[in-house]
């Protein structure tokens, strides 16, 4: 069949598509009308395409390609996607009313939206890992853009760090890719482009010389972790996440990071194959475990709601590591869902949050009380996802979690798992007390009670939706996806 | 030329891009690192035409051809012009003494040479010692960067770990397919036009340098 080769090169067409018809008009309710057709329209075809690969299996057309394990991260772009497109009606004319977006900027707001979002289909979707490279240093220069859309002098600050910081932490992961391109070219493997294939690579990676695979592996675990903001290479991420317009923070805390996790993934399948799995595996455990734990102690004393979820994202990428690390079918898994979950209730956070920060006209905890009185959907929904995000059952977060913990006691990772569980416990605590002083008390005089609007609360609504389904049962076709998914990568 | 011809050319260019490097974690002055930075892409296009002729590889020539046109000539006319259109009054503000920055350069290039003689089979797929070298420049880029207050002297820093990258992707046997060099030199090419537009940006919108902007912590 025809139709998934197609669909794989229509599908990064479809968000630019979108950006070049937001150049065409300045009206925001047009503006907004395309924003949420063209994401409506990608998550359609993307959902057409999962259709195919269940049937049909992988699917490759030169340069792209999809599997099963690109599909779980390309159903969490689209369908964050869609949210963030609905959330931003009510969001954007807000942001206009108060002056925080101003009118002429707003159609190239858009249209930057959606080329950062085809950026990362195609960082999804790409085979050659020569094009994934391209293509993340793409996602960097568009969402820095937009992390400094605003124009602030903090905005400003957290962009250049931001571009600055991935920028040269990518650059470890070209070198990394450097080098596996030629371990793979000593063994002999031909074909112009199609020797940076991870396909082709993935055929003869046994035979691949382990030695400059594992310095290969370790510079790019440097460079797509400093992308994923796993720890210590994470400095730029509370400032990105929590400068940038709400939207965009959903999409780079949701799923700009699992971009970069599932560029690990490909380079830990090549790396176990050509070293052994023990290798990549302490490696991730490494990185993981540190950031966890370096997480912590900002989450209990921060005062910024934003930045709280950015350092909250650090932990929740760390912890995926470690489900990666403990490895094993359950480890795998475990780390894929939460991948998942973790997007998913990231982007409503940071949408709630964006709610009640606009609300209150600050972003420091301290002055946020009573949210539940002048809110009481809005505050609810911040609620569940602060107690999913801390991983109460049944919320989502809890279930994956769990699993990254089944996995790493199946393997005896008894130091890991102590401290793991030790970082899960006091994060429970402070994120509680937060969520609890903000949803509760007598609502600060400050704060308008003006009636909550629609569009905000439907996008909220479908990311609550899925995270309360997820924590409840996980439905058999996603269950299939992600166990072929969980063949792939381990 | 025979094999050995061009390994000796490869390691004398790389000595001479180490030099450079040098130069540029020594520069006090940003006019000076940016003509370091300048040279160094000028080496790496030579490098580029040596290795073309070596195998015969067509794509190599288009490679180096970009290179001098964009890295050695475009991209370090963009940085002066921009030193000179804001009046650059703050030059290279280090952050640790330049003496110390030197002897971790140091320390980078040993470790660097050390690292790649524990490999053996592979060194055969990439010619001479561009494995090592490329290795140092871009650790030694990294330290610049991590090093330096000022926006100029991040993204030079950031230029000199490129070139390391370009010299190594070079050297490997076959050369980096076309298609993927040409698009890596867009992107750098893109980031620098954002990371310039945004240094003219903090300066006409907050009045301040990059280097002011310092109020995100914790």
């Amino acid at each position: 069949m025809i139709v998934a080769e197609t669909l794989l090169w229509v599908l990064p067409l479809v968000p630019a598509v979108t950006a070049l018809l937001m150049l065409t008009t300045r009206d925001r309710r047009i503006l907004s009308a395309i924003d949420v057709g063209g994401s409506a329209v990608l998550l359609a075809l993307t959902l057409v395409l999962a259709r195919e690969v269940a049937t049909g299996g992988p699917r490759a057309l030169g340069i792209l390609r999809v599997d099963d394990l690109g599909l779980v991260f390309l159903l969490l772009l689209v369908v964050l996607t869609l949210a963030v497109s609905i959330y931003t009606v009510g969001w954007l004319k807000q942001a206009l009313a108060v002056g925080n977006m101003k009118s002429e900027l707003v159609r190239s707001y858009f249209a930057l939206v959606h080329v950062f979002v085809a950026t990362m289909v195609v960082t999804i979707l790409a085979d050659n890992l020569g094009v994934l490279w391209i293509a993340m240093e793409g996602t960097t220069i568009t969402s820095a853009v937009l992390i400094g859309y605003h124009g602030h002098r903090h905005g400003l600050e957290a962009a250049w760090k931001y571009i600055i910081v991935t920028t040269i932490g990518i650059s470890f992961g070209l070198f990394g890719t450097v080098l596996i391109y030629a371990a793979a070219a000593a063994t002999g493997l031909h074909g112009g482009a199609g020797a940076l294939s991870w396909s082709a690579i993935m055929k003869i990676a046994p035979r691949l010389d382990p030695g400059i695979v594992r310095i290969g592996f370790i510079f790019v675990m440097v460079g797509y972790g400093t992308k994923a903001g796993l720890a210590p290479m994470h400095l730029w991420l509370p400032d990105a996440h929590s400068q940038a317009p709400t939207p965009v923070s959903a999409l780079l805390s949701g799923v700009l990071i699992k971009c970069a996790l599932l560029g690990i993934i490909r380079f830990q399948t090549i790396a176990a194959a050509a070293c052994g799995p023990a290798f990549p595996a302490g490696v991730l455990l490494v990185f993981g475990l540190i950031s966890v734990v370096v997480a912590t102690p900002f989450i209990l004393v921060q005062h910024d709601l934003k930045r709280l979820l950015g350092y909250s994202s650090v932990e929740h990428v760390g912890i995926v590591a470690l489900g990666l690390g403990f490895g094993g079918r359950i480890g795998t898994y475990g780390a894929l869902l939460h991948a998942v979950n973790h997007g998913i209730t990231k982007a409503l956070m940071f949408f709630a949050a964006g709610k009640a920060i606009a609300r209150y006209g600050t972003r420091d905890m301290r002055v946020i009380r009573g949210l539940l009185g002048v809110a009481p959907i809005g505050g609810t929904l911040l609620m569940i996802g602060a107690l999913s995000l801390a991983g109460v059952p049944p919320f989502s977060i809890f279930v994956s979690e769990l699993m990254v913990l089944r996995a790493g006691i199946g393997q005896g990772h008894w130091v890991a798992i102590a401290i793991f569980l030790a970082m899960a416990v006091i994060i429970f605590a402070g994120l509680l007390r937060h969520a609890g002083s903000m949803a509760f008390g007598e609502p600060t005089a400050a704060a308008t009670r003006e009636p909550e609007s629609w569009s905000p609360l439907l996008g909220m609504m479908l990311l609550a939706g899925i995270m309360i389904l997820l924590g409840l049962t996980i439905p058999a076709t996603l269950d299939g996806l992600l166990q072929r998914a969980t063949e792939i990568a381990r | 030329m025979s094999a050995d011809t061009v390994h000796t050319i490869i390691d004398d260019l790389g000595a001479l891009l180490l030099f450079a490097m040098i130069l540029i974690v020594a520069a006090a002055q940003i006019y000076r690192a940016i003509y370091a930075v300048a040279a160094q892409s000028l080496l790496i296009a030579i490098a580029g035409g040596v290795l073309a002729t070596a195998t015969g590889n067509v794509d190599l020539w288009v490679i180096a051809g970009i290179t001098l046109a964009i890295k050695a000539i475009v991209l370090p006319w963009v940085l002066h012009w921009v030193v000179r259109r804001m009046n650059v009054r703050r030059e290279v503000e280090p952050v640790i003494p330049i003496a110390a920055t030197l002897a971790l350069a140091v320390a980078i290039v040993v470790m660097s040479f050390q690292l790649s003689a524990s490999l053996g089979p592979v060194r055969q797929a990439i010619t001479g010692n561009a494995l090592p070298v490329g290795i140092a420049l871009t650790l030694t880029g990294v330290l610049v960067m991590a090093t330096r207050k000022t926006a100029l002297t991040q993204m030079v820093g950031l230029f000199a770990s490129e070139n390391g990258i370009f010299f190594t992707a070079m050297a490997v046997t076959q050369g980096m397919p076309l298609i993927i060099e040409i698009g890596v030199i867009l992107d750098v090419i893109l980031a620098a036009l954002v990371m310039t537009i945004m240094v003219l940006r903090v300066r006409s919108t907050v009045d301040a340098d990059i280097a002011d902007l310092d109020r995100l912590r914790g």
